[in-house]
C-alpha cells in the first residue's frame, strides 16, 4: 500500500529510524522557513538524488510518488496567482461572464510559483522518511521519543488491522462487481452500504477476537516488542548538516542576489 | 475578433471541466502549501482537542481493556473507508470523508485521536496531506467536521425526528463543514477565501449528498443486523 512496498526494498531499510526522523525534519522546516523558490527547487532535486542515490529507490517509483500532490498543488498554486484583480495592471486579464475582471498580475503569479516550488521541495523532503522507513520501525522511534505508549500502540494496532480489513473490503467489492452490483447510482450506493456495513461489523468481531487471542497469551495491557537490528547512521547527521548548509548558503546567496 | 471570443469560451469551458475532475482527496492540505505562522498555529490549535481525547481514551482504556483493540480497529475503518471510492451524483467518483459516520459511531473525542493517526498514517503512506499541515487538517477532518457532525445528530435526535434524516444531515453537514473549514484555512492565508469556496463547492456539495445517503444505507444496515455490536460500542 502507497509507500510501504519501497520502505521495505529501501537500502537504508536497517539504518536507525531516528536518525532519519531528524534528517527529514530538518531539511523539510528549512525548506518551510526560507520561502524562497530556488530553495524549494533546491530541496527537490537534492532530495530526490538522495532517495535515487542514497535509498536506491526507483526512478519510476519516486516519479509516480511525486505527482501524488500535483493535483492538490496545480489547483491550489492556479486559484493563488489567477483572481478576481479590480482595475489593478495585469499580465493577462479576461472579464468572467462579461462583468468581473479577472487575470494574472505579476505579484500573485510570484506567490503561486513561490508556493508550488516551496510545497514540492518539503513533499520531497518528506518522501526521504516514507519511502526509506517501514511504519513499524517508525512507531518504535516514536516510542523512544517518548510519545505516549498508548498513543504508538494505536497507532501500531491500526497500521495492521488497515491491512486486514482492506483484503476484505476488496475482496468484497470483487464479489460485488462480478455480479453487477455498482451498475448506475442506485445500486452502487447500496452496494457501498453493505460493504462498508459488513467490513464494520465484521471488524468489531475480529477486535473481539484479536483481544481474546491476546488475553489467552499473557496480554496484560500493553504489546512489547523487541526493537530491529540498526546500524547506528550517524553518517545521516553529516549529510543533515551538509545539505542544510547548502539550503542556507542558496538563501543567503538569492537574498543577496535577488534584492 | 469573433474567432477571440470563442476561443475563450473554449478555453473557460476546458478549464471549467478540469476543476470536475479534482479528486475529492484534494481537501487535504498538501504538504509545504500552508506558511510557517499557520502551520504551527493549526498545530497549537489542536492541541487542547487532542489532548482531551487522549485523557478520555486514556480513561477507557483503562476502565476496559479491550476498548484498544477496538478503538484500533475503529481507526483502521476510518482509514479504510478514505480509501474507498463513492460514486458521486456528478458521475465521478471521489472518496468519502467518512466524518460524519466515525462522530456518530465513536463520540467526537475518540475520533480526535483516532483522525489524527489516520491523517498521519495518509500523509506517510498515501501522501494526502503533509506534517507540517497535519494541524490544519487535523482541525478541518478530526475536529470540526466531526464535532459539527455529532451536535448536529445529538440535537436533531434530541426534537424527535426521523432517525434516517438525522444520520443523513449530520453525515453531510459534517463533510460540509470539513470543506467551508480547508476554504477558510486557504483563504486567510492568500486572500481567497470565496474562490477556494467555489472550487471546492464543484466537488464537495455532490459528494456530501452521496455521503449522507451512503451513512444512511450503512446505519439501515446497521440497525437490522448489528444491534449487539452497536451496543458493544458503548464502550468505546
Amino acid at each position: 500500500m502507497g509507500t510501504d512496498r519501497c520502505a521495505y526494498l529501501s537500502r537504508l531499510r536497517n539504518v536507525d529510524p531516528i536518525p532519519k526522523v531528524w534528517f527529514t525534519l530538518a531539511v523539510l522546516l528549512i525548506c518551510v522557513f526560507a520561502d524562497s523558490v530556488v530553495v524549494g527547487l533546491f530541496t527537490l532535486a537534492a532530495l530526490s538524488v538522495l532517495n535515487i542515490v542514497v535509498g536506491g529507490q526507483r526512478t519510476g517509483d519516486l516519479l509516480h510518488f511525486l505527482k501524488v500532490p500535483l493535483a492538490f498543488l496545480i489547483i491550489g498554486c492556479l486559484t493563488i496567482a489567477i483572481r478576481p484583480i479590480g482595475q489593478a495592471e495585469a499580465l493577462w486579464a479576461f472579464r468572467l461572464l462579461g462583468r468581473w475582471r479577472w487575470g494574472i498580475t505579476a505579484e500573485n503569479l510570484r506567490l503561486g510559483l513561490l508556493v508550488f516550488c516551496k510545497a514540492m521541495g518539503a513533499v520531497s523532503a518528506m518522501y526521504f522518511l516514507s519511502l526509506n522507513t517501514p511504519m513499524t520501525d517508525l512507531t518504535m522511534a516514536l516510542e523512544r521519543l517518548h510519545v505516549p505508549k498508548l498513543f504508538v500502540e494505536l497507532m501500531e494496532l491500526i497500521y495492521r488491522f488497515i491491512f486486514l480489513l482492506a483484503g476484505e473490503a476488496g475482496r468484497i467489492k470483487v464479489a460485488q462487481e462480478s455480479r453487477l452490483g455498482y451498475r448506475g447510482f442506485r445500486r452502487s450506493m447500496h452496494s457501498m452500504g453493505e460493504l462498508l456495513s459488513t467490513v464494520f461489523v465484521r471488524s468489531l468481531h475480529r477486535g473481539n477476537r484479536v483481544f481474546s487471542a491476546l488475553e489467552s497469551r499473557g496480554y496484560t495491557g500493553s504489546l512489547t516488542t523487541l526493537p530491529g537490528q540498526y546500524t547506528p547512521g550517524r553518517w545521516l547527521y553529516g549529510l543533515a548538516a551538509a545539505t542544510a548548509a547548502c539550503q542556507l548558503l542558496i538563501l543567503i546567496a538569492e537574498r543577496r542576489l535577488l534584492p | 475578433m469573433m474567432k477571440r471570443s470563442v476561443c475563450k469560451r473554449i478555453s473557460l469551458l476546458a478549464a471549467v471541466l478540469a476543476l470536475l475532475t479534482i479528486p475529492a482527496n484534494a481537501m487535504h492540505i498538501a504538504e509545504g502549501y500552508l506558511p510557517v505562522p499557520w502551520a504551527f498555529g493549526w498545530m497549537a490549535v489542536c492541541v487542547p482537542f487532542v489532548v482531551a481525547g487522549f485523557l478520555s481514551i486514556k480513561k477507557k482504556v483503562a476502565l476496559n481493556p479491550r476498548a484498544k483493540v477496538l478503538l484500533a480497529m475503529c481507526g483502521a475503518f476510518a482509514f479504510v473507508l478514505s480509501a474507498l471510492k463513492i460514486p458521486s451524483v456528478t458521475g465521478s467518483c471521489s472518496h468519502p470523508t467518512g466524518v460524519g459516520l466515525g462522530a456518530i459511531l465513536f463520540g467526537p473525542a475518540a475520533t480526535v485521536v483516532l483522525g489524527l493517526i489516520v491523517l498521519l498514517f495518509q500523509a506517510l503512506l498515501l501522501a494526502h496531506g503533509g506534517l507540517t499541515t497535519l494541524g490544519a487538517n487535523v482541525f478541518s477532518m478530526a475536529i470540526v467536521g466531526p464535532f459539527v457532525s455529532y451536535g448536529l445528530y445529538v440535537l436533531l435526535k434530541k426534537t424527535g425526528c426521523k432517525p434516517a434524516l438525522a444520520v443523513f444531515a449530520a453525515a453531510a453537514m459534517g463533510d460540509l463543514a470539513t470543506y467551508v473549514t480547508t476554504s477558510i484555512q486557504l483563504g486567510v492565508v492568500y486572500g481567497n477565501f470565496l474562490e477556494y469556496l467555489s472550487i471546492f463547492a464543484l466537488t464537495q456539495i455532490p459528494l456530501a449528498i452521496a455521503e449522507g445517503i451512503l451513512t444512511v444505507v450503512v446505519f439501515n444496515v446497521l440497525e437490522k443486523y448489528a444491534k449487539e455490536e452497536l451496543r458493544d460500542l458503548s464502550v468505546l
